[in-house]
């Protein structure tokens, strides 16, 4: 079974369009020309698939790198650390 | 443009014919082309380049495309000119909308306050002779604006409610001519315009050049792939996601209704073959903008339920 860091990469190498090699748990938006307002829709979708949990728009805002998601979520009790 | 602004801005026949308009010329579809000069005083002219240059009014009677198409040319060319649009059929609710899309080799979307018409009226009659399949594909484009307005994650609660009152009422219409579908047609499009829309557009909007221009006989248009994607789009939604059925709840929209109407709307043969060139295109619906902004998240793989839809027809 994957564990939620492989979940959560997994699901941003879709929205984002990365290859492994390109994607990394330092990642901000900046940095990626994909992530732009749709892409911040589409993880908020996809994160309410993966982990159940559905960002208030003030989150979704607020969400400007990956570290950002994982903080969200471990409020929630979603655990990141590795296993 | 609000739902209270909507109705300041609906006029009806009587009221258009009333209102001095000030040098108003029409531009209408072939379709509507006789009942127009029969009802209207106004010189009716071909094209947007035939518009004299004292003209204050320009009237478009038509289907969106048509009224579309003249909202960028306002725009763009003659932003002082007012505009009356007139729906030859509901559906795509152009007359309301701050979108316009513009047909060529791939659709071309443009969006502005500046491109809603000054006013649009209702004129029922002019959808009552339209043949009886166009009618039905118009109330399944009516459907999905409603629908993924609904599920849009970016509605807000007002909008969801909004959008289950209206999809609870136009549950009760038939799939044929009613006069009410126009209204309902504006009020949907006004909620997906302040929200969004979703994978059944991402599917409309990249197969609709292609298959125009692929599988001429079966008249593809973005209504009748609407109402084609509208159950294929709703199962794959509520399989992945407990969000769609909670949002139902939540809002008090009757889903087994919703359902069972995309059910009628569906066509297994038209699907399939809608499907073919789906999976030809496949990256493209994946990454379309409005794929991107559904309510799941549309990944690679996706296409999968797709194809085992298919197999499945109107069962699944």
């Amino acid at each position: 079974m994957k564990s939620n860091r492989e979940k959560l990469r997994d699901l941003l190498l879709e929205v984002l369009l990365l290859s492994d090699e390109e994607f990394s748990f330092d990642l901000n938006r900046e940095q990626v020309e994909t992530w732009d307002s749709l892409a911040v829709v589409a993880i908020a979708a996809g994160v309410d698939e993966t982990f159940g949990y559905h960002f208030t728009p003030d989150e979704a805002v607020g969400i400007t790198a990956v570290h950002d998601i994982i903080k969200v979520l471990e409020r929630e009790g979603i655990s990141f650390a590795d296993a | 443009m609000q739902m209270h602004e909507q109705w300041k801005r609906r006029w009806n026949l009587a009221q258009l014919k009333s209102v001095k308009l000030g040098e108003p010329h029409i531009i209408a579809s072939n379709s509507v082309r006789s009942i127009v000069s029969k009802q209207l005083p106004w010189p009716l002219i071909d094209r947007v380049g035939a518009i004299p240059l004292e003209a204050e009014t320009l009237v478009v009677v038509g289907g969106g495309s048509l009224i579309d198409r003249v909202k960028v040319f306002r725009k763009n060319d003659w932003p002082s000119l007012k505009l009356v649009a007139i729906p030859s059929i509901w559906g795509s609710g152009a007359e309301v909308s701050p979108v316009a899309v513009l047909n060529g080799v791939a659709k071309d979307i443009h969006f502005s306050d500046d491109l809603i018409p000054d006013q649009y009226v209702v004129w029922p009659e002019l959808a009552q002779s339209a043949p009886i399949d166009l009618l039905r594909f118009a109330c399944g484009d009516v459907w999905a604006h409603a629908l993924e307005a609904f599920t849009s994650p970016l509605a807000t609660p007002e909008i969801r409610r909004q959008a289950a009152e209206l999809m609870n009422e136009i549950a009760k219409y038939p799939l044929a001519y009613d006069e009410r579908w126009f209204d309902a047609s504006s009020a949907a499009c006004l909620l997906q315009a302040r929200s969004g829309v979703g994978l059944i557009h991402g599917f409309a909007h990249v197969l609709e050049p292609k298959l125009r221009s692929s599988d001429l006989a079966a008249n593809w248009g973005h209504a009748k792939l609407c109402s084609t994607f509208l159950l294929p789009v709703l199962r794959f939604n509520l399989s992945l996601s407990p969000r769609v059925q909670n949002l139902a709840k939540e809002f008090g929209l009757d889903l087994e209704r919703v359902l069972a109407t995309a059910k009628t709307l569906f066509l297994p043969e038209e699907y399939a073959s809608a499907m073919a060139e789906a999976e030809r295109n496949w990256e493209g619906i994946a990454r379309d903008r409005c794929s991107r902004t559904n309510c799941v998240l549309v990944r690679r793989d996706s296409v999968e339920f797709f194809q085992r839809f298919r197999a499945a027809g109107v069962t699944a």
